[in-house]
């Protein structure tokens, strides 16, 4: 053989053992706890094969935009009037306005419309004015800023689902956003619908309470747990309820911590979301103040330091109350509790008044900084402006359910292309035995993919792959029909090999690009299982292409080379 | 060598195209009439509804599970059996606004877990989808027939040239619509799946059709003398073998998903066994004949442009005058 080919091979052998280690953990079941296999990683089975929840949420934006307008009303009047403009009056209209387009007017002194044109011109980019007369202006929110109050309705919306997600300890949940307005929140292993859906639906619950430091102190708080949990034997473990553990250790505490205080956690996260670990605070049972009293927060820059600090802003009741537990506990710390889990407790520098101040973060490189920042005013703004979910589909799939599915698909699979390359090997002889071969090594390539891209295997998915292997052998027909035309015009074993490969490569292509177009098509649409049906087409496609053109022409030449050293002319196709 | 098809085989296909294309039109045209008079019998993916697949015991027949589905007051309720008798599985299928669909799952589950113990009954599957996002999916899902249509559509024109792509678009669109006939003729649940296995046979049964056109082109190329018929026909027969053997062999495949596959994918493989078998008859029979009507369409203009502007009325012919060509300074 030319070293041309012996290279191919060694490339082609090289592709085969990888996807061979890729494929091994998944096929073997190895435990991944266990193994020594160095490779560990296993094919992600779908919710319809594992058993599991999949729920659609709408996102109803309709409250959130409406009291965004209220509170852009609010500043927008404030501002007016600390730059000296009387405004006389303020309504908001909603008559013959789309359910999701909220405006307001306001009415201020004629003399100063030059004035109040300025402020909205050089500080409310989120204002559109829609209409004007001498004396007033009808706004609304400008287009920018509703889609920047969306994406962070968006984002909020995830965090708070992720936070409640964990009373389930689902090990690998998936939560993202589809389209602009909708969220897909995958459990596997739950079937419990209606709990997942209480958890889920409820509005987010949001409180600051003053963390005693004074009656005991945090490392005493830490050892105090760990000694009720020797006791006790009680942990937590992942994939139990985590309100459960902390109610636990609340009433075992009882007596042994201050009256009306409680211990709460905060959980600090790693990349992936799991729990890398957690501090406890005793906290004042009193929430001091609520998210129904914050109005907004966001990420602002420090003019000086350039670091990112967290501002946000209360209505008047909130600011009232902040002002006076500000001014009660200056260098006490503040607990900022999300559906009773501690995301933060900043020190208290200054009694706040006014109903605004900032949160300044610790130390950290920039990105990392930037990041709490993003996390900590979506905790705020989660509980300032709660978006209201609906749910648009529930799916259960029940574990038994999806074991039979992987049972029964897997085993169609198997007889399918069994009988495919039976019916192969019978018409095409040797060279049927070639396309045997390639198309197993197909399989085995459309699987250690689907493992590399961490692609999720569907019922539709695994019948996606038994389709493969039947549109695989089309290309492997249409390369050996032309072999065999091109045998019939008299051209040798060699020259109708060279020929019939090249003649039909033109038409593989062909088919496979219409082929890719649907399933990009069916990819974009599909959700879930049909989604993963897709995946393995695609990942499918590819492979073909491989192996039906590179692969099955190095053995092509391998078996010409055998039968010129026999010295025999026919091919056996 | 094995061979289904003989070489050198001359069958006439394209001789009584206009049987075929009278028959396929005739089939669409009753598919159409079907799809608004009977309709389609959409799943709940589409309508919106709640469906939950249940084990029960044997003591529990069908008017039992309905009459304590029906006292725990599951609005819109039908309950049917589903698989084999033996294993007592059913199927409740609720209907109603988004509020009351909410609840059936919870209130199954009540049921079961209060007259039965645990173990005795099992909850396999329970979909939920709400009305309006039923028919978003619906929408969507039609729209995304429509663009892998169109894509293929510019691929087949970019690729060939105007003769060829409308014939592959419509064979396509004739695989898609007598396909979804036979789903309202057998009424055979419609739902999303179903929706994808159509969508990967648009992608697929175009295959056959390119290998057809592919080798149309060429002959047409090699043998100018021959008509576009005779080429077309030609063609057909030479490439008939491959035609027939690539959709054999995916056949094959389905016809083992469909058969063994389960509940659960039987409905989605029956449809690429339809499609696969509608798609090689297109190839064979309608794409190839509507190259040969487009041709002589596009023939004829050209002969219409050719003998001027009157040749509408025919009365007043007028030969074309030899070009003067530029006047050259």
């Amino acid at each position: 053989m030319t070293r041309a080919w012996w290279t191919k091979f060694i490339l082609l052998t090289i592709t085969v053992i990888l996807s061979l280690v890729y494929i091994f953990p998944t096929v073997a079941n190895l435990d991944p706890e266990k193994t020594k296999f160095p490779f560990k990683q296993k094919i992600n089975l779908g919710l319809d094969l594992q058993g599991g929840l999949y729920l659609v949420l709408g996102v109803d934006f309709n409250k959130v935009y409406k009291d965004v307008v209220e509170r852009q009303g609010d500043s927008f009047k404030a501002r007016l009037k600390e730059k000296g403009i009387n405004v006389t009056s303020m309504k908001l209209i909603r008559e013959g306005l789309p359910l999701d387009d909220v405006h307001f007017s306001v009415e201020f002194e004629p003399s100063k419309r030059n004035e109040a044109h300025d402020v909205l011109k050089k500080e409310y980019w989120t204002l559109r004015l829609v209409a004007e007369t001498g004396a007033s202006f009808e706004l609304g929110l400008s287009r920018d800023f509703k889609t920047e109050v969306r994406d962070r309705t968006v984002n909020q919306s995830i965090e708070v689902i992720r936070n409640r997600i964990d009373e389930f300890g689902v090990s690998e949940p998936v939560i993202a956003s589809q389209g602009t307005d909708r969220l897909v929140v995958e459990l596997p292993g739950v079937r419990e619908i209606d709990r997942a859906k209480d958890l889920i639906g409820r509005t987010a619950k949001l409180e600051f309470k003053i963390v005693d430091d004074k009656s005991m102190k945090q490392g005493d708080v830490a050892a105090l747990i760990e000694e009720i949990e020797k006791k006790n034997d009680i942990a937590y473990k992942e994939g139990q309820k985590f309100s459960d553990y902390v109610r636990k250790i609340n009433e075992l505490a009882k007596g042994k911590i201050a009256a009306d205080t409680e211990i709460a956690f905060e959980r600090t996260r790693g990349p992936t979301g799991q729990e890398i670990g957690r501090t406890p605070y005793l906290l004042h049972s009193k929430a001091e103040v609520t998210g129904d009293d914050l109005q907004d927060a966001s990420v602002q820059f420090d003019q000086e330091t350039r670091r990112p600090n967290v501002s946000f802003s209360l209505n008047p009741h909130g600011a009232a109350l902040f002002d006076k537990v500000t001014g009660e506990h200056v260098s006490h710390r503040l607990a900022i509790v999300l559906d009773n889990i501690v995301h933060s407790a900043p020190v208290i520098q200054t009694r706040i008044s006014g109903g605004r101040g900032q949160i300044t973060l610790g130390r950290g490189d920039g990105d990392a900084l930037m990041r709490e920042a993003k996390d900590l005013a979506i905790v705020l703004r989660a509980g300032a402006l709660p978006a209201q979910l609906e749910f648009l589909e529930q799916r259960v799939v029940g574990p038994s359910l999806g074991q039979d599915s992987i049972r029964k698909g897997a085993t169609a699979s198997i007889i399918g292309s069994l009988a495919v390359f039976l019916f192969v090997a019978f018409y095409y002889r040797i060279s049927g035995v070639i396309a045997v071969f390639s198309l197993l090594l197909n399989v085995v390539f459309v699987l250690a993919l689907l493992v590399g891209l961490e692609a999720t295997l569907t019922l539709p998915g695994i019948a996606g792959i038994a389709l493969t292997v039947g549109i695989a052998v089309d290309s492997n027909v249409v390369i050996y029909e032309r072999i065999r035309e091109e045998l019939r015009q008299g051209k040798n074993a060699q020259g109708a090999v060279g020929a019939g490969f090249q003649k039909a490569i033109r038409t593989i292509l062909d088919a496979n690009v219409t082929n890719a177009a649907a399933a990009i098509v069916l990819f974009m649409y599909g959700t879930g299982p049909i989604k993963g049906f897709a995946v393995t087409l695609l990942v499918g496609i590819v492979t073909t292409l491989f192996t039906a053109v590179f692969v099955c022409r190095l053995i092509f030449d391998a078996y010409l080379k055998r039968l010129e050293n026999k010295g025999i002319q026919t091919l056996s196709i | 060598m094995f061979e289904i098809i003989k070489p050198g085989t001359q069958i006439d296909f394209v001789g009584k195209r206009f049987i075929w294309l009278g028959l396929s039109g005739l089939a669409m045209l009753a598919t159409f009439v079907l799809f608004f008079t009977n309709g389609l019998n959409y799943g709940i993916d589409f309508t919106g509804g709640a469906e939950v697949h249940i084990k029960v015991p044997v003591s529990w027949d069908i008017s039992k599970v309905r009459v304590e589905m029906d006292a725990a007051g599951i609005k819109g309720l039908r309950v049917q059996q589903i698989g084999e008798l033996s294993l007592h599985e059913f199927l409740i299928k609720a209907q109603g606004d988004e509020k009351s669909l909410n609840l059936v799952s919870g209130q199954v589950r009540g049921v079961l877990e209060k007259q039965l113990k645990p173990g005795e009954f099992e909850i396999h599957r329970s979909d939920v989808v709400g009305p309006a996002a039923g028919s978003s999916l619906r929408n969507s899902g039609f729209l995304a027939m429509f663009y892998a249509l169109l894509c293929i559509l510019v691929y087949v024109t970019i690729r060939f040239d105007y003769r060829y792509s409308p014939g592959a678009v419509i064979a396509l669109f004739h695989d898609s619509v007598i396909t979804l006939g036979v789903f309202i003729v057998t009424q055979k649940q419609f739902d999303l799946q179903i929706l994808a296995a159509l969508l990967a046979l648009i992608g697929y049964s175009n295959n056959d059709t390119i290998i057809v056109y592919d080798r149309v082109r060429e002959t047409v190329k090699q043998h100018p003398e021959l008509n576009i018929s005779k080429a077309v026909n030609r063609a057909v027969n030479e490439t008939l073998a491959r035609t027939i053997l690539t959709s054999l062999t995916t056949f094959i495949s389905v016809f083992a998903l469909w058969l063994f596959g389960g509940k659960v994918i039987e409905d989605f493989a029956f449809t690429l066994m339809v499609g696969i078998v509608v798609g090689t008859y297109s190839s064979i029979f309608i794409a190839s004949s509507l190259v040969i009507s487009i041709t002589n369409y596009y023939d004829k203009r050209a002969a219409k442009l050719k003998a001027g502007g009157n040749a509408k009325t025919g009365k007043h012919q007028m030969t074309a005058r030899p070009n003067p060509g530029h006047v050259s300074g």
